[in-house]
């Protein structure tokens, strides 16, 4: 069940995108204002409402973890966290690019690029904690991602406190039926996508626990443990 | 009522009609924009969805790549204890 989830979710996405982009391409309406750059919109939101999403369950995961030392808790944080960094630099990346067709400038420091920046920066910070913090950095860490969680609403709201170039809150209620219609089969494929390698991610995390936990238990027993490959290991609780 | 005759296709091309040299010239050029807008658009659109899925390979590609290390670690662990 562990390993065929993901592969179901992955297998679903693939049979969704090809849906998705002849919907958005060939059957969506062209915007009047914006011209046909708008359809940036139909994978630039949805992986946005990804990106905070992640980043809450990133939050209270980490929070899980403080509270009752969750190994679970742990493994789900870090790879939420991950997944933030992937979809919020895919964020970050299309927006500017949208932008330019639009705005005419990339990036113009409004408070919803900013924050986004932000808490693209609080969870690069985290992820640079769990994979090269000292022992007992973990926690600090998960306080860490509870900050990066807070600053979501502050990204959603960021509209409607300051004045901003980003269109507000109102703009995916009032579309027309025919672009939900493209929108819904993107942000599926793009939801399935990230929770299959969330899941992947999680299940070789716990490995990686339990691979730690193993060899201990190996070298109590007197062999010792090889040199480990090369690359970063992620701190752990009792590291 | 019996139906308008059509005017079959013509294979020759034909001398634009009824229009005069400023107004062909203003129409060129605002068809000329609109496509420069539409092509402007479409390279803006397949930047942003290569760089999606892009990333997403990417960290798949990653992903795969732990757990292939991961695979070759449980086999030395499982050598060791058979031994």
């Amino acid at each position: 069940m562990k390993k065929i989830l993901p592969i179901a979710f992955l297998g679903a996405a693939a049979l969704i995108f090809p849906v998705s982009v002849k919907t958005i391409f060939l059957d969506t309406p062209i915007e009047n204002q914006m011209g046909t750059v708008q359809k940036i919109f139909y994978f630039h939101v949805p992986l946005a409402w990804i990106m905070m999403l992640l980043a809450v369950v990133c939050g209270v995961a980490a929070g899980i973890q403080l509270r009752r030392d969750s190994k679970r808790a742990e493994a789900v944080s870090i790879a939420a966290a991950e997944l933030v960094l992937v979809t919020g630099l895919g964020v970050l990346i299309t927006g500017p690019i949208w932008g330019h067709a639009t705005w005419g400038k990339a990036w113009t420091w409004d408070a919803r690029q900013v924050s986004t920046g932000l808490l693209w920066l609080i969870f690069a910070a985290y992820v640079l904690v769990r994979h090269y913090g000292a022992a007992g950095s973990e926690r600090l860490a998960a306080a860490l991602a509870i900050f990066g969680a807070i600053d979501v609403p502050v990204i959603y709201y960021a509209v409607k406190i300051w004045k901003t170039t980003h269109p507000s809150n109102d703009v995916a209620g009032s579309l027309p039926a025919s672009m939900w219609a493209a929108l819904w089969p993107a942000l599926i494929a793009l939801l399935l996508t990230s929770m299959a390698l969330l899941l992947i991610r999680v299940q070789q995390e716990l490995t990686d626990v339990t691979l730690d936990e193993a060899w201990v238990d190996l070298d109590d027993a007197g062999a010792t443990k090889p040199n480990p490959a090369p690359g970063p290991t992620p701190a752990t609780g009792d590291a | 009522m019996a139906a308008p005759a059509q005017t079959p296709p013509s294979d020759e091309y034909e001398p634009v009609k009824n229009l005069d040299q400023q107004t062909i010239a203003c129409v060129r050029a605002c068809e000329s924009e609109a496509a420069a807008k539409t092509a402007s658009d479409y390279e803006h659109i397949v930047w942003a969805y290569g760089v999606i899925w892009s990333l997403f390979a990417i960290y798949g590609v990653m992903l795969w790549r732990r757990g292939s290390r991961q695979a070759i670690e449980v086999a030395d662990l499982q050598r060791r204890l058979s031994t």
